[in-house]
């Protein structure tokens, strides 16, 4: 009995000891989670936090001192470039060591090693895709270069040094509840971060539904309907501006189409509206004499931020801005002679071979001819709780073949037995553009620093105080056929391989344009007399033409004018297509609430301000329309195959010019033939029903436009309690301040060159990624409102001016 | 006493230890100390719950709560009240504690010389 009694409650004891120690599905293990010596409880952040504090950091060659502002910015002030990049490291991973590491987990396809089997397929995808095997390619090339190894491994070097300076109970909440611990950071992972990037701004294709679509209707319908150019446009490089080089040779493409399709593609199409601006005044234009130059990349919004506030100091360098978490430098910022930021530039970078193999076994494929062998690279993926999964990814010349016939694929658009031929998987130095940039000081440095850059490509936009401005396109550029890749290819054909590149220094640029200005919002590159093939589509020229038009208006600019101009709501597209589309509607049929909401939107000044009612319904309604008129031929989720609508400059340029076009009868319906007033009618009664559903009967205040955008940042791991929901702004895909459901503005920056520099910037969210510090989210209210913080840009580590409120010391020991 | 020394020896090994070392204080002072089952199970139990709160507590406060809050929110997104997280951490807390007091009890008991029982 007593002994029964004594191994039962033993067992008792250790059973539920072992069971607390684990987690349970979603739940974290609750022993250590609870636990205030470990747990949770230990990741409250008090206020004032460790202001002065002397640390010791192996690896240092000197002393290092960082000076935190009142924002939390740390100024880093070090004596050589191994320890500025070393305390960067050290910082970064301080304030964002669970984001940086899981960004690169993501991008590696390691994510199931510590979250288990719900994101295998995830994983799989990004390694099947190469994201690895382009990050060792860069990785190589990178370590190449003593400068960039010194820089990244000094950068890791710091990482580690947090990491492992810390007990378990330090570690970020993220890891507690998700139960896994951080591992060391390596060159490898930096590279990731690249990757992560790349693939996000130049990782989708609508090479598939093209395909589909000219196999369905024919070429004469993908001419009229899918163009080469818009036909509403104000081009990054102004209309007009002659080219400084000689092109080379155009190339022609051996068969356009590849023969028939196997599978499914399925891969992301890339949404309209997630627009970065950027824009630089000459001193013809500013107040100051001297260019002032702004900045707001968008992305999708998230927490922690994906930017994170730096000032790095060191005997060559005094460079200030944001920095991506895991990347040592400066990626968008200024120093005491120039600025530069980024807009993505939408080039066709990605492309699909249809790849003909000798026989199952995937070892030969015909190319030019001859079999030519794959290689094969074996994949592992670690999966918690579960055996490895082991995955072999061929490799033809092209690329990967990422999905092998009878798998399913994980993506949208990716067919089966094709290849990828992608631009991440090539190796740039593109760290030492930034590296570059961090210490230029004239427009030949700039340009010098550009010429290193692989991907995704950018609108680099520059000012500095000598008094230039200048733009660039920028990145490598296969040296295409006109439409080459908007098509999946033949890859047994050796013509329609990418074959070289468009040189450097032939990349569009221009420097001090006569117009007074420079700017970007992701539009086409150039006008059509630009001798290579980018893309046959960007994003829609909208945000471009307002800042052109009120850039051309303005005169002596300041900083806080070129705040507005960010923040400015006015919707181009409304004011384009509303009138056209009030007077297609066939009011005769409107009813009740219908009828309010056409008197809201027809007396609708075109702004998309918080209150506005017009600009809910306009929005809305927009949508609906193109599902009006395309749904019908173009489904973009059919059954079988993901097809794509036309632009919207495409539809409005039908309804101009051409409103009896067959586009707008729905085949659906036999009986009828819908004409473009039905279209418009149809869907402005459906926009009216589906709001009313949604917020109830209209009314001003339910149908607000703040009330149906409703911007959501949300925390990586898509936990609400650490997200910011229901953020109150204005905005849109077509406005400047293209602020939507998820996307907008990750950062804000205006910067005056002059003597003495001056910069205001801020983005949604702050520079600890502790959900309970301060820090957290502490710009997002300045944020929606459209304020901005001015950039603390100290010149010496005693800088009396700048309100510091920490002072840290990094010493060896 | 033994809720006392509890406490106190349960603090130190924790703060130096991971979180099981606590269940093994419980057990190796009960199995010395503990005159009963029942009075090592509540002495231990609440010796754990009361460190645990008050640590807790204290944590919660100098922080102002903002991290409580939000673990509550993920626990219960509807229901963010700070006060489930400190119930959990007393029960589970004493939980163990409570069952590895009486465990250390009882192995002690059945190996024990008879008239000590």
């Amino acid at each position: 009995m007593k002994y029964t009694r004594a191994a039962s409650s033993l067992l008792l004891v250790v059973g539920l000891t072992y069971l607390l120690n684990r987690p349970l599905g979603v739940v974290p293990a609750l022993g250590p989670f609870l636990s205030p010596f470990e747990g949770f409880w230990q990741n409250g952040e008090a206020a004032a936090k460790n202001p002065f504090r002397q640390l010791t950091l192996d690896g240092l060659k000197a002393q290092v001192n960082i000076e935190l502002d009142d924002n939390m910015v740390p100024h880093i002030f070090a004596q050589n470039n191994h320890d500025l990049y070393l305390a960067q490291g050290y910082m970064t991973a301080y304030h964002r060591l669970w984001q940086m590491e899981f960004y690169a987990r993501a991008a590696g396809g390691r994510l199931s090693e510590v979250l288990g089997a719900r994101t295998v397929e995830y994983d799989r995808y990004n390694r099947r895709m190469g994201m690895v095997y382009g990050a060792e390619k860069s990785l190589a090339a990178m370590m190449a270069d003593p400068v960039l190894k010194e820089i990244l491994e000094a950068y890791a070097e710091g990482v580690n040094a947090f990491i492992d300076q810390n007990h378990a109970r330090d570690l970020p909440v993220e890891y507690k509840l998700l139960g896994y611990k951080p591992e060391h950071w390596t060159p490898l992972h930096s590279m990731l971060m690249f990757k992560n990037m790349t693939a996000m701004l130049a990782g989708g294709s609508d090479d598939w539904a093209m395909t589909q679509i000219k196999q369905k209707y024919g070429q004469e319908v993908v001419n009229d309907l899918f163009p080469n150019y818009p036909t509403r446009e104000s081009p990054i490089i102004p209309a007009g501006t002659k080219w400084d080089f000689t092109p080379l040779k155009p190339i022609t493409l051996a068969s356009a189409v590849a023969p028939k399709v196997a599978g499914r593609f399925e891969l992301d199409e890339k949404p309209e509206g997630i627009g970065s601006n950027n824009w630089a005044v000459s001193g013809s234009k500013s107040s100051s004499g001297y260019p002032i130059l702004a900045n707001d990349p968008h992305l999708q919004l998230t927490l922690p931020s994906i930017w994170y506030q730096i000032q790095l100091h060191g005997p060559d360098v005094n460079a200030c801005g944001v920095s991506l978490p895991g990347v040592p430098g400066v990626t968008i910022g200024f120093n005491q002679d120039v600025a530069w930021g980024v807009t993505n530039v939408d080039a066709d970078v990605m492309d699909f071979y249809q790849i003909k193999f000798k026989d199952p076994s995937m070892a030969e494929y015909q190319h030019g001819g001859q079999w030519k062998k794959t290689t094969s690279r074996v994949e592992t993926i670690k999966i918690k709780g579960k055996a490895d999964l082991i995955d072999t990814v061929f490799y033809t010349h092209h690329g990967p073949v990422v999905y092998n016939e009878g798998q399913k694929p994980f993506k949208k658009q990716v067919p089966n037995g094709y290849a990828m031929r992608w631009i991440g998987h090539d190796a740039y130095r593109d760290l030492y553009t930034f590296h570059l940039l961090n210490r230029a000081k004239n427009h030949a440095d700039y340009r010098k620093a550009l010429s290193f850059y692989g991907a995704p490509a950018q609108n680099f936009i520059y000012a500095d105080r000598h008094r230039d401005i200048a733009i660039s396109a920028n990145g490598r550029y296969p040296l295409k056929a006109k439409e080459q890749g908007k098509f999946v290819m033949d890859g047994t054909d050796p013509a329609n391989d990418w074959n070289g590149w468009v040189p450097a220094e032939h990349n569009p640029h221009v420097k001090n344009p006569p117009r007074g200005f420079v700017s970007s919002a992701n539009q086409s590159s150039t006008d059509p007399t630009y001798p290579y093939y980018i893309n046959w589509r960007f994003a829609p020229a909208e945000r471009g033409i307002r800042i052109n038009q009120r850039l051309a208006n303005m005169q002596g600019a300041t900083l806080d004018s070129l705040r507005i101009l960010q923040n400015d709501n006015y919707n181009v597209a409304a004011e384009y297509i509303l009138p056209t589309l009030l007077r297609s509607v066939n009011i005769k049929d409107l009813r009740g609430d219908q009828l309010l909401a056409y008197n809201a939107v027809e007396t609708w000044n075109y702004d998309n301000g918080i209150n506005a009612v017009g600009a809910s319904i306009f929005e809305n309604w927009l949508d609906l329309l193109g599902a009006a008129v395309w749904e019908d031929e173009f489904a973009r989720d059919g059954d079988k195959n993901s097809l794509r609508y036309p632009t919207r400059d495409r539809l409005y340029t039908m309804m101009l010019k051409q409103p009896t076009a067959k586009w707008f009868d729905n085949v659906a319906t036999k009986d009828k033939i819908e004409t473009m007033s039905d279209d418009v009618t149809l869907s402005f009664k459906n926009t009216i029903d589906s709001l009313t559903k949604w917020q109830g009967p209209f009314d001003a205040k339910t149908w607000a436009w703040n009330k149906t955008k409703s911007t959501d940042i949300k925390h990586l791991a898509q936990l609400p309690a650490f997200s910011r929901m229901n953020i109150v702004n204005g905005g849109g895909r077509g406005c400047i301040n293209a602020t939507t459901q998820q996307n907008g503005p990750s950062w804000r920056m205006v910067v005056a060159l002059g003597e003495n520099v001056k910069a205001y910037g801020l983005y949604p969210g702050g520079q600890s990624g502790n959900p309970s510090s301060k820090y957290y989210d502490n710009m997002i209210n300045k944020w929606a409102k459209g304020e901005l913080n001015e950039l603390i840009y100290m010149k010496t580590k005693d800088d009396k001016s700048a309100k510091i409120i920490g002072s840290w010391k990094l010493v060896n020991k | 006493m033994l809720y006392v020394l509890i406490l106190i020896v349960g603090a130190v090994a924790q703060y130096f230890l991971p979180w099981w070392s606590m269940p093994l204080v419980c057990f190796g002072l009960s199995a010395w100390l503990a005159n009963g089952g029942k009075t090592a199970f509540w002495a231990a139990a609440a010796g754990i719950a009361t460190l645990w709160l008050a640590y807790a507590m204290y944590l919660h406060t100098v922080t102002d709560g903002v991290m409580t809050q939000k673990i509550a929110q993920v626990f219960v997104e509807k229901y963010p009240y700070p006060a489930l997280m400190f119930v959990l951490t007393a029960v589970v807390g004493g939980l163990v504690a409570g069952c590895a007091g009486m465990a250390g009890f009882f192995v002690r008991q059945a190996f024990a010389k008879p008239e000590v029982a």
